[in-house]
């Protein structure tokens, strides 16, 4: 019997899954009253979520528009032919348990969160919103959804100068960090840098899109995320590869806070916390590790995060990205990733049929990513994004 | 905060307070704007002089055969002067069928607070109680003659229940994920909401009237003054300055009880609650709420509690008494 006071007023709702894309979109709305209405419009009874799903036709002609490709280039990526992976792509880590950090106060100055990270406000900048981004199939097909909220974080170095990490060089090192922080912001380079002594600025709004990875893909088990901008946020450490003292071990510890705090606002799976280096491809000479910043040696235990240098790199196996091993290890990259996405593509090759050797599959991989980034297309999406930084 | 297209009010009809939360006045932005009038009346004896003085002094009141009524927040300083208690529209959380005057009160107190709605009939969301044990009659009363009334003034009505106001207010951090807990005069009204969707609600009759009422029995004194030393000075820290604030711990002590072991109650008999990826947020809301020390009472009763949702935190609403109107005030904006 039910407790003679009870009431139950509505049937249990049935997208209790974590980390929903609802949830995800709601976050990203600061207006109390639009987040509102956004919600209960989503939440309301799947009779009215199918009729709505008539106008996402519409959608999928107008979003190309916001994300810089036409109708007619979608058009061509709808023909191209399905290559499927025999085996589905290793899943990335996803960390179902993601501890809860809020917001305990801002001001104008800062913000100080429930996990103890502050986040300075004084160079914070705003630049563009962030677009709708498309998430494409890994089989190669036309993008049947698209994101809104980030999911993801890029981890980078500002590869910028450095002073000792002394006492006495404290001035110094104080004065190079506003400098960068100045630098930073006309920029639009990062959401968020972490200056050598831990402190955590705000440098782009996270509403908004920051300049951080240029050509770049990663793959979750939603799909394949390109260009990655929109879709990740930008974490720069201040610091340079292979100095002495890479980062701090305040830096590490803001870091992890930092971390924590965006994967709980945006539930961000642990899988897709991964470093530049991972990231960025060359669609020029169709090489991966264009930038190298984080290309070993990145604190991911100390963050709280598994070993993604173990993640099969996704712009291999999905795009056929290669790479020049003597080069990868000058950079002082030894991934299992990239030999797991290596076999991936081999599996693949010997799956679509006898006559495919790895060299012709890879070759079919990498028009597709043609057909989705054209060559000619490069210079002009290179000027819009202002390069990436680094 | 946004400009919101087109103009909307919410509304508390509480048992003790009426607040109107209105949106921002400036054009592009600024903070909600709120009202508060006590929701109850005074009659004072007619004559041409107290005319004069509460015309002067902007009192509102009505006339009725020979006496005059004041009503909203004056009606406790008259009720003082006369050494009486003030009568109210309502009780625990509904219209008080026994009160012949109330309803002609209410909707004196709602004109004067609202004031008469535009051509373009604005929309008014108003809050409404979860059913308390036994009155679902009464609450559809009481809900259809607040939309009479309100339609009445021109205003394009609709309701929404307290605890999901209480969500509304305050739970946007959370997506509006979490248990808004309203204690307020009559009722404290319960609500968990999952995104936004209310999934389960329910009342109990023991709120601040309960213990303004046996506090006054035990001491001998008004129920209104008891109601007043527990909004102005009382508060949770073990010391009592006098009797009056020793009676009122008890029966606050009996109140946030009942009300902890209802809320147990409730959510371990409901089979169908949503599976939670995270603990949920509480927040309590309502003048009950109001006094030092309520929150950490309230959290130790119910830690002490085997409770079978996990709840990460439990604070009090930035401002008690305003965050149901400003509840139902997103709401209304919301269906714009």
């Amino acid at each position: 019997m039910a407790s003679p006071f009870l009431s139950i007023t509505a049937p249990e709702p049935k997208r209790a899954e974590p980390r929903s894309r609802v949830e995800r979109r709601a976050v990203e709305i600061d207006d109390p009253v639009e987040r509102l209405r956004y919600l209960r419009r989503a939440m309301k009874a799947p009779e009215a979520r199918k009729r709505r799903r008539g106008s996402a036709t519409l959608a999928l002609l107008i979003l190309p528009l916001l994300v810089g490709l036409t109708p007619a280039r979608i058009q061509s990526i709808e023909s191209i032919p399905t290559v499927l992976h025999a085996e589905a792509p290793p899943p990335p880590v996803w960390d179902e348990d993601i501890a809860n950090v809020w917001r305990v106060e801002a001001n104008k100055s800062a913000e100080v969160y429930s996990n103890g990270l502050r986040i300075e406000l004084a160079y914070a900048t705003a630049n563009r919103p962030r677009s709708r981004f498309p998430i494409y199939p890994t089989d190669g097909s036309a993008p049947k959804q698209f994101g809104a909220a980030p999911v993801g974080i890029v981890y980078h170095t500002t590869e910028s100068h450095l002073a000792p990490f002394e006492e006495e060089a404290t001035r110094r090192l104080k004065q190079l960090g506003q400098n960068l922080l100045s630098s930073l912001r006309e920029a639009h380079s990062y959401h968020y840098l972490v200056d050598r002594f831990g402190r955590v600025f705000r440098v782009v709004e996270e509403s908004q899109a920051a300049y951080h990875a240029g050509f770049s893909v990663w793959a979750d088990s939603a799909g394949v995320y390109l260009n990655l901008n929109d879709s990740f946020l930008g974490v720069a450490f201040e610091g340079q590869t292979g100095a002495i003292d890479e980062v701090t071990p305040a830096q590490i510890t803001s870091a992890k806070m930092l971390t924590d705090m965006l994967r709980s606002r945006y539930q961000i799976a642990a899988g897709n916390c991964v470093t530049h280096a991972q990231v960025s491809v060359n669609p020029e000479n169709m090489r991966i590790a264009a930038h190298t910043d984080w290309a070993g040696r990145f604190p991911f235990a100390e963050l709280g995060l598994p070993n993604n240098y173990d993640v099969p790199v996704p712009s291999v196996y999905v795009f056929g990205f290669g790479y020049d091993p003597a080069f990868l290890k000058a950079a002082g990259m030894s991934w299992k990733g990239l030999d797991l996405a290596e076999e991936q593509i081999r599996t693949d090759a010997g799956a679509a049929g006898a006559r495919t050797n790895s060299t012709r599959y890879r070759a079919s991989l990498q028009r597709r990513y043609r057909t989705i980034v054209p060559k000619n297309d490069i210079g002009e999406i290179k000027k819009s994004s202002q390069g990436d930084t680094e | 905060m946004s400009q919101h297209n087109g103009p909307a009010l919410g509304l508390d009809v509480g048992t003790s307070r009426i607040v109107v939360a209105k949106p921002p006045a400036e054009e592009h932005g600024g903070d909600f704007r709120y009202e508060s009038q006590l929701n109850a009346f005074v009659e004072i004896p007619f004559s041409k002089i107290t005319i004069g003085v509460l015309e002067r002094e902007r009192v509102p009141y009505t006339l009725q055969a020979d006496q005059i009524i004041v009503h909203g927040n004056e009606s406790e300083k008259f009720a003082g002067l006369l050494n009486a208690e003030t009568r109210r529209p309502m009780t625990h959380g509904v219209l008080d069928a026994k009160e012949p005057d109330g309803l002609r009160m209410i909707r004196e107190i709602l004109a004067c607070m609202l004031g008469p709605a535009s051509e373009d009939r604005r929309k008014v969301c108003f809050t409404v109680p979860a059913a308390p044990l036994g009155a679902a009659d009464s609450l559809t009363y009481h809900e259809a003659t607040l939309r009479q009334i309100l339609s009445g003034l021109g205003y394009e009505p609709s309701s929404i229940n307290e605890g999901l106001a209480v969500v509304y207010g305050e739970l946007e951090s959370s997506n509006y994920t979490g248990i808004g807990v309203s204690c307020g005069g009559g009722l404290c009204n319960v609500c968990l909401s999952y995104l936004s969707v209310p999934v389960l609600s329910f009342s109990i009759p023991k709120a601040g009237d309960y213990i303004d009422l046996n506090a006054a029995q035990v001491t001998g004194e008004r129920a209104n003054r008891i109601r007043l030393s527990k909004e102005d000075s009382f508060h949770f820290n073990g010391f009592f300055a006098d009797k009056v604030h020793q009676v009122i711990s008890v029966y606050y002590d009996d109140m946030i009880r009942s009300l902890v072991a209802a809320l147990k109650e409730a959510f371990a008999r409901t089979s169908n609650l949503p599976k939670f990826n995270r603990p949920v947020p509480m927040v309590l809301s309502g003048g009950t709420a109001l006094p030092p020390g309520f929150r950490d009472r309230f959290e130790k009763l119910l830690w002490e509690q085997d409770f079978p949702i996990s709840v990460s935190d439990i604070r009090v609403a930035q401002n008690p008494l305003h965050s149901t109107a400003k509840g139902a005030l997103v709401c209304a904006l919301s269906d714009l």
